[in-house]
């Protein structure tokens, strides 16, 4: 039980107790400390002394001062709160959200630290009733704790919590912050962000809000000044002149802080073995690069990374970076041209796709009458050109090429009638008609053509490419059906090229031929890169990154159906995948080199160098009122809840009427007060008269 | 002599509140002000003695004794220029500043202690101006500073007055012996102080002064709430040297007071003319040059009749 207020502000009145103790003090003053050079005179006069009041002046003081203390009292609604033991002072039972940064810049000097131990803070605080959840956040959001009312757990979570090689995203934070909120059963709601609010983190796009009544608060734990020294990307020059694979590593590195530095050393490793280290000067926020000496690549995939080491550096993770030379990647392509064709009639192919190392193709030509299954099987892409679909074992080898992401890429000419395909509908985008000839009017030309296919998509820029310089004497009428895709049309309307979808793998077919006597097209500059852009989409190749990004999904769609594949992340984590998972990604959140192995396998088949964001190493910092008010309920404070406790409170204020107790009590101080007043003002004047008097008789 | 007195006082002469001179940091600037403004109000040079040795010549001012005009010099530059000689006497002039705790008091405005500060500063410079020999010893029961009379001493002497606090029990008795036995040289003496003493003990030490030889004149400095007791209330009177309290009534015993007060400057008063010993009254609350002037005048005048 403790005695609580309706009417708190009331109590300002108290302050008035300072008016007679002001007036007590300024009379005091005046009574003692009058200084005067020299009592020479005052002496020798006959009267001189004053009486002293002080006894009865306190018990009047104390009087008007008590008299005063219950007036303010009672107008502040006194009464007696029998329920505040069991009820939370505050309003009740919390639910607590602590949002807590664990992106790699919090890993700068002591902010880590610093911000486990606000977290501690926050949940230090926490009753039986509360409950709390962790959510540790980097580019994305997990409770590591919670909701729990368990505060050891949320507390061991919050030991074993430590900052990764992520960067900082806020939304993601906030919007699991939201989802909680949104189903918190506790009247009070509480977020509190504890980062380091880089501005890297938050580009001003709106962020999930909270709804009433939770409320955000914010930790900055965030230096006001910084210096850091990175690495933030390398350049792998290839060069094979001499018959000998060798790879030239420059190494960016920038520093972001004022002060230079103005020896770093930088070191390049391949296969964990120090190759070479250089000194580097920086200059303040500013960058240079490093170049080390050629080094022949090995047949295997290199992992190669670059350190710096610099004297006054706080952030170690953006040290480091990773990345892989790989061996040339290769794309066999198999050209099966008609039997009676004569020779060098599709020599354009092969030597079109002779150039080039990005991927490197190995191009095999076959007459359709001596294609075999084994040379399918070699295969990553079949060129059909100008004949129909192998019948038997080579038939079937393509089909099954395609459905497991391979591709095949036909060319329709004299022989690649109706018929020849009637018995590979399930391939041939759409039906292959007859043969337009449009020799007469000296041919079409190309019309239209969708540069947002990813077949065409090298073709996007400006003057990238000239389709319409070729012309087009004859080609055979295609009809796709609505599911397929038309990437190209003749002049005349005419599908000149179009895509389906089979199975994992692709297939175009181009309603002319590749070889110079349908068309003039070999012999125009786009032929080169038109070929090279159809076969390496047909093949599903991608370029191999020599490094990923932390934050990323790797797309594992290359690795071929069927086969059971590990992943082993840098810590040692292992992602598993059956013969029988069709959605192969793998999300990269570790700093280093994730390798990817057949199941059975010992040697690892992929090698993915992965380094953290370098926009994370950017330490800016916005003002965390900025999230505060971005994030905030809109609405105020749950007002029928407000009032029921209101209510509740007047109510039991109502029954209790204290106030009129102290009330009548300080009324009849005051009239004592009056009476004492009166009766010593009298004997006052007496004093003085009598002084007077024994002035006079003096 | 009174205060109030206005004898030979200028028309046009400007009088300056002591509060407004409280605003002027430097005493030297202070001093200048002061005498340089009385002086261009008189209609003559109020200089005590004539010169003999030939110092410098300066331009022509008004109110410079025309006989004085370098004829010869403007024979040749047709302008006026007034000779100046080193004083014949190169008197000394030694001030004596009591600034004991009491000397802090101040009802309104400025202390009597800076009252007296920039009377010395006043009399100094002027002195000074005059190329008397300057010195200056700051006293309570014991000398606090001294600073022998020199030529070149006026600054010294002025920083000396600046520095000075009030402090300390007064005995102007004590202070004047330990002064005799610094000042051995026939000097004019300036006491500058409250003297809250008794009258007969008060001439008794300043005649000992004086008949060694020397000029004495005696500046008394008092706060007008010292002449008048205008306090309302009843309270604890505290003696600023001894720190003893008693309680009064000031309504009750004012007259008295008053009568006693009076009684003592004019004992004082009558004491000093008995033994040839200038004496004036300073009411801090009265302007500092008007009160300076009227004195000077009247210095000026006792001294033709002496």
């Amino acid at each position: 039980m403790s005695l609580t207020f309706l009417a708190p502000l009331f109590l300002v009145g108290l302050l008035a107790v300072a008016v007679p103790i002001i007036v007590h003090l300024v009379n005091r003053e005046r009574q003692n400390a009058v200084a005067f050079p020299s009592l020479m005179f005052l002496r020798r006069v006959p009267f001189r002394s004053v009486r002293r009041q002080r006894i009865r002046h306190w018990a009047l003081f104390a009087l008007r001062c008590l008299a005063l203390i219950l007036l303010a009292l009672a107008f502040a609604r006194p009464f007696f709160d029998r329920e505040s033991q069991t009820a939370n002072a505050a309003g009740g039972p919390r639910e607590l959200v602590v949002l807590l940064d664990r992106s790699y810049s919090m890993g700068y000097g002591d902010r880590w630290s610093r911000a486990t131990a606000a977290a501690e803070r926050a949940i230090a605080g926490l009753s039986a009733a509360d409950r709390a959840t962790l959510v540790l956040f980097d580019h994305e959001a997990t409770a590591a704790a919670g909701p729990t009312s368990d505060v050891a757990l949320v507390r061991a979570a919050l030991e074993e919590a430590r900052p990764g090689a992520g960067a900082t995203r806020y939304a993601p934070a906030l919007s699991v912050a939201q989802q909680l909120m949104d189903r918190a059963e506790r009247p009070r709601r509480e977020v509190v962000v504890i980062s380091d609010f880089q501005r890297a983190g938050w580009d001003g796009q709106e962020l999930p809000r909270l709804a009433a009544p939770a409320s955000l608060t914010t930790v900055d734990v965030g230096d006001s000044t910084t210096a850091n020294t990175l690495v933030t990307g390398v350049d792998v020059t290839r060069d094979a002149r001499d018959g000998v694979d060798r790879a030239v590593v420059a190494a960016r590195l920038a520093r972001k802080g004022q002060r230079p530095v103005p020896d770093a050393r930088v070191t390049l490793e391949l296969n964990g073995r120090e190759i070479e280290a250089k000194r580097a000067a920086l200059p303040a926020s500013g960058a240079t690069s490093v170049t080390f000496a050629s080094v022949a690549v090995p047949e295997a995939t290199t992992r190669g990374t670059v350190r710096v080491t610099s004297s006054d550096d706080k952030l170690a993770v953006d040290d480091v970076f990773h990345f892989v030379i790989a061996r040339a990647q290769v794309v066999s392509v198999l050209i099966v041209e008609s039997p009676g064709s004569p020779a060098g009639r599709t020599m354009f192919l092969p030597r079109a796709l002779g150039i080039g190392d990005r991927p490197t193709f190995r191009v095999v030509q076959r007459r359709s009458d001596r294609v075999t299954a084994a040379d399918v099987d070699d295969a990553r892409v079949v060129i059909l050109h100008g004949v129909g679909m192998p019948a038997g074992a080579v038939g079937d080898r393509i089909r099954a090429l395609v459905r497991g992401g391979g591709g095949l890429i036909v060319a329709l000419g004299e022989n690649s009638s109706t018929r020849a395909w009637s018995g590979a509908a399930e391939l041939i985008p759409g039906t292959v008609g007859e043969i337009i000839d449009r020799s007469a009017e000296r041919g079409g030309s190309m019309g239209s053509l969708d540069r947002n296919h990813p077949a065409l998509e090298s073709f996007r820029g400006t003057r990238s490419g000239d389709f319409t310089s070729a012309r087009y004497l004859r080609y055979r009428s295609l009809s796709p059906t609505a599911t397929d895709a038309v990437l190209a049309r003749f002049d005349d309307g005419s599908v000149a090229l179009a895509e389906r979808r089979v199975g994992e793998g692709s297939v175009l077919v181009f309603g002319s031929t590749f070889d110079g006597y349908w068309n003039d097209l070999p012999v125009q500059p786009v032929f080169l890169p038109l070929v090279q852009s159809l076969v390496r989409h047909a093949a599903g190749w991608t370029p191999q990154r020599p490094w990923e990004t932390v934050g990323q999904v790797l797309a594992l769609s290359d690795a071929r159906r069927g086969e059971a594949l590990v992943a082993v992340a840098p810590s040692g984590e292992r992602t598993r995948w059956t013969e029988d998972d069709s959605l192969r990604s793998l999300p990269l959140r570790e700093q280093g080199f994730y390798e990817i192995r057949d199941a059975d396998a010992v040697a690892a088949s992929r090698v993915v160098a992965v380094n953290p964001d370098p926009a994370e190493s950017e330490l800016g910092a916005f003002a965390p009122e900025e999230l505060s008010r971005a994030v905030s309920p809109v609405g105020t404070v749950d007002a029928t809840a407000a009032a029921t406790t209101t209510l509740s409170l007047a109510e039991r204020e109502r029954r209790q009427t204290l106030w009129w107790y102290v009330l009548v009590v300080a009324l009849l101080l005051l009239a004592a007060e009056s009476l004492l007043s009166n009766r010593l003002s009298r004997s006052a004047r007496l004093d003085v008269a009598l002084a007077e008097g024994r002035m006079d008789h003096a | 002599m009174h205060i109030g007195r206005t004898t030979g006082v200028a028309a046009g002469t400007s009088f300056i509140d002591p509060k407004a001179l409280a605003k002027i940091d430097s005493l030297e600037l202070l001093a200048r002000t002061v005498v340089e403004g009385f002086i261009n109000g008189l209609h003559r040079s109020p200089n005590l003695g004539a010169s003999m040795d030939f110092a410098e010549h300066r331009a022509y001012m008004p109110g410079d004794d025309l006989r004085r005009i370098d004829w010869r010099l403007f024979g040749r530059s047709d302008r006026y220029f007034v000779k100046e000689f080193e004083a014949d006497t190169n008197t000394n002039l030694l001030l004596l500043l009591d600034v004991s705790a009491s000397m802090g008091f101040a009802s309104s405005g400025i202390s009597k202690l800076q009252y007296a500060k920039y009377l010395a500063s006043c009399l100094g410079y002027f002195s000074s101006r005059q190329r008397d020999r300057v010195g200056l010893a700051t006293f309570e029961n014991t000398i606090v500073d001294y600073v022998p009379p020199a030529a070149k001493h006026l600054p010294i002497v002025l920083q000396t007055i600046a520095r000075a606090k009030p402090e300390g029990q007064s005995n102007i008795d004590a202070a004047l012996r330990a002064v005799a036995e610094h000042a051995r040289r026939r000097q004019i003496v300036v006491i500058i102080s409250d003297l809250y003493d008794e009258p007969e003990r008060v001439v008794r030490a300043v005649a000992r002064l004086r008949n060694r030889g020397n000029d004495l004149i005696v500046l008394q400095v008092l706060d007008p709430a010292e002449l008048e007791l205008p306090f309302d209330h009843a309270a604890n009177f505290e003696d600023m040297e001894t720190g003893e309290a008693i309680p009064v009534v000031p309504s009750l015993l004012r007259e008295q007071y008053r009568t006693l007060v009076q009684e003592h400057t004019a004992t004082l008063a009558r004491l000093m003319r008995e033994e040839r010993i200038d004496y004036a009254l300073f009411n801090t609350a009265q302007p500092l040059d008007h009160a300076l002037f009227a004195y000077l005048a009247d210095r000026q005048r006792l001294s033709r009749t002496r």
